[in-house]
């Protein structure tokens, strides 16, 4: 009788499997996790820092100076960015971002403004390595 | 708890990004000292007087030592990994060009010198290929 004893315990995981995918899929519209790569934020964030982001705020009001959050790239808008509001211009519905690392940063000193409408994620709290609330 | 563990597992990555680092390194630095180098020597063989040749050695000696820190700099600290990728032959030529620097210093041979600038150009063809130009130069700079 050994093969049902196996096949109920894999079922329940698969089950179990599934319903967590869909759950992680459906939280992650409005929350997420990322990993930090690169320098430019440095200290508050260093390369491998893991950040938990929303992104419920910004489809109720723009980015508040400041803040951080997660940008296309202008010049290679697969590649997103992590970076500080620096300047917002609402009549414009743009904003610069800035490293904290200024002289270690690439950010709208080169690639210039982000559209407020790009900027879709608000960077929540540094989960890893050490629990730290951003605002 | 299991939702909560899938959701700390990061989705992607996001960059902190910096541009190379921040166009400070340009590959000039390295080739005026190496044009000195050269006309140094040029100097130094159209005189015949002792002293002078004797300060154009010393003089020519210090210039070489530069262009290998410029050199050295702009390896370690301008070129990064990915440029490896894209030039796997990167240490090599910086090798080359720092040991043919070495060369100059020791010799008073214009032809050596004159290799010296070819190699420090293609390395200049590296650093324009990966973006250096318009990183490091400022607007206005007399070409």
């Amino acid at each position: 009788m050994s093969p049902p004893r196996i096949r109920l315990p894999l079922i329940a995981m698969l089950v179990g499997a599934a319903g967590t995918l869909a759950a992680g899929a459906a939280a992650r519209r409005w929350l997420d996790a990322v990993e930090v790569r690169g320098s430019s934020m440095a200290p508050t964030l260093l390369p491998g820092d893991r950040l938990l982001v929303e992104s419920s705020t910004y489809a109720r009001r723009i980015p508040r100076l400041g803040e951080l959050v997660l940008a296309p790239d202008p010049r290679q808008p697969a590649r997103e960015l992590v970076k500080r509001v620096a300047a917002i211009d609402a009549a414009a519905g743009t904003l610069e971002l800035r490293g904290d690392a200024a002289r270690a940063s690439t950010d709208s000193r080169v690639f210039g403004t982000v559209p407020i409408a790009a900027v879709r994620w608000r960077v929540l709290a540094r989960y890893w390595p050490l629990p730290r609330l951003h605002r | 708890m299991l939702t909560l563990r899938s959701l700390l597992r990061p989705s992607r990555r996001v960059h902190a990004h910096c541009d190379i680092p921040c166009g400070i390194y340009d590959p000039e630095q390295a080739r005026i000292e190496a044009e000195s180098c050269l006309r140094i020597i040029e100097k130094h063989d159209a005189s015949d007087d002792t002293l002078f040749r004797n300060r154009c050695i010393h003089v020519k000696e210090e210039r070489a030592e530069l262009v290998k820190h410029h050199l050295d700099v702009l390896w370690h600290d301008y070129f990064k990994p990915e440029h490896l990728q894209k030039y796997p032959d990167l240490h090599d030529t910086f090798w080359k060009a720092t040991k043919q620097a070495s060369k100059v210093k020791q010799s008073l041979d214009t032809a050596a010198a004159t290799e010296l600038l070819s190699m420090i150009d293609t390395i200049d063809d590296m650093w324009k290929a990966t973006g250096g130009l318009e990183k490091t130069r400022v607007n206005g700079r007399p070409s």
